[in-house]
């Protein structure tokens, strides 16, 4: 059973040597998520991105995360895959956590791109026994050819997103967790890489998905949240949670 | 504390749709995935199951040698060279100094240099640790005692080559040095290696949370190689405060020691083990407490 829970998740992150002006002019920003003081003489100041996040997802669920910039999405995303653990409250989870936030960790340009995809799949948690088993498939679907063999420093910008997007794509996800913007290149590649993505999607027993797009959450999603300053505003079905996201967005609109 | 209530019910089996197996020749997972446990992790468990994947820290440690010295034609040799270099023209003027002669001078710079370089380098190297690598824990759980693992192998194979200077310097000024007690060698390596681990961890989550450290231990280190005897030979100091200062209190002493004297072709004295068992021990007890304590902050200090 493939379960991904959040009790009461709260993330803070701490800001070190602030200037006092810079904090009052944080204090008054508009989007983001809140600062806080903590602390008797408010020496340490804090970012409040996730505060008291509830939410439970189990096999099958899709979630899209939609938000303003900056309401804790990509925090949240990153709390779910273990990146941050939280400050108060915990997650529990069962299943492989697949993120896709970095497409080749551990990048050396001055490796060969077989040498690469070995480096990244050994830190995206995989053996090298499962490494060599997805290694026929990335040379087919990077097209890179020959070019695998060479220093990555002589890739183009596109071949190495097509190398990347390749290994981060074979993998065998349970609980993905994606940031939008993965994808993309040249046109042909581009339709290819929305195959292979939708695939990635399919094969996950739970998907998070962070987007702007309403157009990709609507494809994508059974169920949506909406966030907003580090906290959950509502969760439910995807036109719901859009129509109050947009609702709140005209309100702000007018008001301002 | 337990699931709560609400976040049980709705985990609770209500069969999803299954979806689509991978075709794509991965390794068959098991159906059905243990129940939900939490995400976060015990320093223990970082600390194990980082040292449960060998090919993981032996590929990063390997890859960072690479690094150093691509594109260079005799690569990792440079540093060797330097080090011949080093203790032919400092063991030259330090033989006259402290009237030996090169035959017993040079080999016991040669080894305690190799010794140190150690030493030195894994100290430096631990302050960016965590600094150094955010790249490699900002995707997902990491198990961070990998990166230390890594540290050491790395420094470890960096001595494997000063050993030639080593094997040439001995064995032309001084082949009868190497005995059975040279093996001895061995277990002094691993003891300052497993030191290597908490030294990495403690200086690494330091270094990060303050990041001015770094030039401290810079300098500690620096200053510390005249304090300890590996220029001057330990007898040179007379018996009195300093030489218990420098000699008997001084741990890098005993650390350099438990390689240096097999080396030679001595055992170490009884009170070097002791010394570098009883660091081992409290370090990594010090050293275990704070990973306990900050593991977590690790990724938002960073």
């Amino acid at each position: 059973m493939t379960a991904l829970i959040l009790e009461d998740v709260h993330v803070e992150f701490p800001i070190y040597a602030t200037q006092r002006s810079f904090r009052k002019a944080l204090f008054e920003r508009a989007t983001g998520g809140r600062i806080e003081r903590n602390g008797g003489a408010g020496r340490r100041v804090a970012v409040k991105a996730l505060n008291g996040i509830s939410l439970a997802l189990q096999d099958g669920d899709r979630l899209g995360l939609v938000g303003h910039n900056g309401a804790g999405k990509s925090t949240l995303l990153r709390v779910m895959a273990g990146v941050y653990e939280p400050v108060i409250g915990r997650i529990l989870a069962s299943g492989k956590i697949t993120s896709c936030f970095d497409l080749l960790p551990g990048l050396d340009i001055e490796d060969s791109g077989y040498e690469n995809i070995v480096t990244a799949g050994l830190l995206l948690g995989m053996s090298h026994a499962e490494i060599e088993q997805v290694i026929p498939e990335i040379e087919e679907f990077s097209e890179l050819g020959e070019y695998l063999s060479l220093p990555v420093r002589t890739y183009s910008s596109g071949m190495l997103l097509r190398l990347g997007f390749a290994l981060a794509t074979s993998v065998d996800p349970g609980i993905l967790l994606l940031d939008e913007g993965i994808g993309a290149g040249d046109a042909r590649f581009a339709d290819r890489a929305t195959l292979r993505l939708q695939s990635l999607v399919d094969r996950s027993r739970i998907l998070v998905l962070a987007s702007h797009s309403d157009a990709l959450i609507r494809q994508w999603c059974t169920k949506a949240a909406l966030l907003e300053n580090g906290q959950l505003v509502e969760i439910g079905p995807v036109d719901e949670v859009l129509a109050t996201y947009h609702a709140r967005n005209q309100a702000e609109a007018t008001r301002a | 504390m337990a699931p709560t209530a609400a976040a049980q019910t709705l985990v609770s089996p209500i069969p999803g749709p299954e979806p689509a197996r991978s075709v794509t020749g991965m390794l068959d997972r098991p159906m059905s995935d243990p129940p939900a446990a939490p995400l976060s992790k015990s320093a223990a468990r970082d600390l194990w199951d980082g040292l449960r994947r060998p090919d993981l820290w032996g590929r990063l440690g390997w890859l960072e040698i690479k690094r150093r010295y691509r594109r260079t034609t005799i690569g990792p040799f440079w540093n060797v060279i330097s080090l011949a270099v080093f203790v032919v023209t400092v063991g030259t003027v330090g033989a006259g100094l402290w009237n030996q002669a090169a035959s017993q001078y040079l080999p016991y710079l040669t080894s305690g240099m190799l010794v140190w370089m150690m030493i030195s380098a894994s100290a430096n190297e631990s302050c960016m640790l965590f600094v150094a690598n955010t790249h490699l824990y900002r995707n997902g759980r990491f198990d961070f005692s990998t990166l230390a693992y890594s540290l050491v192998w790395r420094n470890f194979i960096v001595l494997l080559h000063h050993l030639v200077v080593y094997v040439v310097v001995v064995g032309i000024l001084a082949p009868h040095l190497i005995s059975p007690a040279t093996l001895l060698a061995i277990p002094g390596l691993a003891l300052l290696m497993i030191n290597g681990v908490w030294v990495s961890l403690l200086l690494g989550m330091f270094c990060l949370r303050f990041r001015d450290v770094q030039q401290l231990v810079v300098s500690v280190i620096q200053i510390s190689l005249f304090m300890t005897p590996v220029f001057w030979p330990a007898d040179q100091l007379a018996a009195g405060t300093a030489r218990s200062l420098f000699i008997h209190f001084n741990p890098l002493y005993h650390a350099v020691q438990v390689v240096r004297a097999p080396l030679l072709g001595e055992a170490p004295a009884a009170e070097s083990y002791v010394a570098v068992i009883l660091i081992a021990v409290i370090g990594s007890a010090v050293a275990f407490w704070a990973f306990t304590r900050f593991r977590k902050r690790v990724a938002y200090w960073s």
